[in-house]
């Protein structure tokens, strides 16, 4: 569907009949490559947090079949995903950032009041552009997570290469930051799949549209926007 | 079995390297290439293969050679920082002090190796295994000396109750500091008691063994800070989403495509 919306380096027209178009193809390749590979890593990891779960790692062929898994997996959690922020249009991974790091106040107010949605209730606050303070939240724990997950699993990969000190240090960051992911992705998976009121924006990560009704009930001030733009085209 | 203690007297030993060999045979591990380190030490490190090795170091002061030799091999710590690392369960200790690596639960993993202050464990990148001085558990469950007991011509290592061979220890160190005024005990108190104590002729640093070994502050970071809170937050977390469901179908969130 409008496959124009997503090419060339011009604004495209992002409203398209009642839908509008969220996250761009490479946005949507990056978003799957990296929850897949999270996972696998999540599962091929498990051995090492408690021997509980050795006895599971007979369905990938073992232990230490995991371990080979779980570097595989790591390179395209790290380097693949790295480079698909290149592939597609970029324009919009870039713009991805510069909202993640860009807390508002009206950011501020989405997160306290986000509670109550969380369990179905109302939560009062104002209208939020593409990404909701929660959204900007999950952002920044996943880019953080990433890099401090990165870095510690280098450093334990190639252990003997590295100073005893030093690869002490790593197992405990490893282990946070994937704590930290895991809990924020519990979370995440609720909201784009259970929770009645979000889980209809999850077409944005599939064809990377969601519905105008959508758009405009929890993205108001970036529906409006994009609807200014397209009308002074 | 009550907690049992090897004396290693470094005065009377004489660097004959029969404890290594010893070992080697009792515990069938094959000989290695060996070659002339310093000294006359022939071993730089521990290996899977080598759990016992003698380091010898000529120490120059006033014009005359102090040649300090030492019997290396797992102290068998009283809170050791390899079995706080293990990731399989596979390191556990004896009720008679020994620090044992169960082979079968040993996946390889390193964490050990990585931990340990004294760089004793070492694994075998084929095979997976970690391995080091078992402290001849085998034999002296069975009423019998370890095999580097056992052999030690001189006399500089004895076996024993670990009440018993302290006091001996302590008794031998007012001897020898007569004639070596810097000689001490390793071990009495050294992460929170060694089952292999020593008698030192000189400060730890000179034979290469840390002053003060403790269990790594990383390590107890993440076993008893990181791994806890990490597990209950991400239990908190699916608690939290549960409760969501449940939450939601009781406000009737799910009936007449939600409310947008």
């Amino acid at each position: 569907m409008a496959p124009k919306a997503e090419a060339g380096n011009q604004a495209p027209p992002r409203i398209v009949g009642d839908q509008v178009l969220r996250f761009s193809k490479g946005e949507r390749l990056s978003h799957w490559v990296h929850a897949v590979s999270f996972f696998v890593l999540l599962f091929t990891g498990l051995g090492v947090y408690s021997s509980l779960f050795q006895p599971a790692m007979a369905i990938v062929g073992g232990i230490h079949v995991a371990q080979v898994i779980h570097r595989i997996s790591a390179v395209f959690f790290v380097v693949v995903v790295g480079l698909l922020f290149f592939v597609g249009n970029p324009r919009f991974h870039w713009r991805w950032l510069k909202f993640t790091f860009n807390f508002t106040k009206s950011d501020l107010k989405h997160v306290s009041a986000f509670p109550k949605e969380f369990f179905g209730g109302h939560g009062n606050y104002p209208a939020q552009d593409k990404y909701n303070g929660g959204e900007k939240i999950n952002s920044l724990i996943t880019i953080f997570g990433t890099i401090f997950v990165t870095l510690s699993g280098v450093v334990m990969w190639w252990a003997p290469h590295f100073p005893p000190s030093l690869v002490r240090w790593a197992y405990p960051v490893h282990d946070l930051s994937v704590f930290v992911m895991t809990a924020a992705v519990i979370g995440h998976i609720y909201l784009g799949l259970l929770h009645p009121d979000s889980r209809v924006a999850m077409s944005g990560m599939l064809n990377g549209y969601v519905s105008k009704k959508f758009a405009k009930a929890h993205h108001a001030q970036w529906y409006e926007r994009l609807k200014n733009e397209q009308q002074n085209l | 079995m009550t907690k049992k203690m090897v004396f290693v007297d470094t005065s009377k030993c004489t660097g004959c390297k029969a404890c290594s060999v010893a070992c080697k045979e009792w515990n069938e591990l094959p000989a290695e290439k060996t070659q002339l380190l310093t000294s006359y030490q022939t071993q730089k490190n521990f290996t899977t293969n080598t759990w016992t090795y003698m380091t010898f170091i000529e120490k120059y002061e006033n014009q005359t050679m102090n040649w300090l030799m030492r019997k290396a091999q797992c102290f068998h710590c009283a809170d050791p920082a390899c079995l706080k690392a293990c990731s399989s369960a596979a390191i556990t200790q004896t009720e008679s002090g020994y620090v044992v690596i169960n082979q079968d639960k040993c996946i390889g993993c390193g964490y050990c190796v990585e931990n340990c202050p004294f760089g004793v464990p070492k694994v075998d990148p084929i095979k997976k295994k970690s391995s080091k001085c078992t402290g001849c558990i085998d034999r002296v469950e069975n009423n019998l000396l370890p095999a580097c007991v056992q052999t030690c011509q001189p006399g500089a290592l004895a076996f024993g109750e670990r009440d018993a061979i302290l006091a001996q220890a302590k008794k031998r160190l007012a001897e020898v500091q007569k004639t070596h005024p810097k000689a001490q005990l390793y071990g009495e108190k050294e992460m929170g008691g060694l089952t292999y104590l020593y008698l030192l002729l000189d400060s730890p640093e000179v034979y290469g063994l840390p002053a003060n070994p403790t269990v790594p502050l990383s390590l107890t970071l993440w076993k008893d800070v990181v791994r806890p809170v990490g597990s209950v937050a991400v239990g908190g977390a699916a608690a939290a989403v549960v409760l969501g469901v449940f939450a939601n179908l009781w406000r009737g969130n799910y009936k007449e495509g939600g409310k947008d």
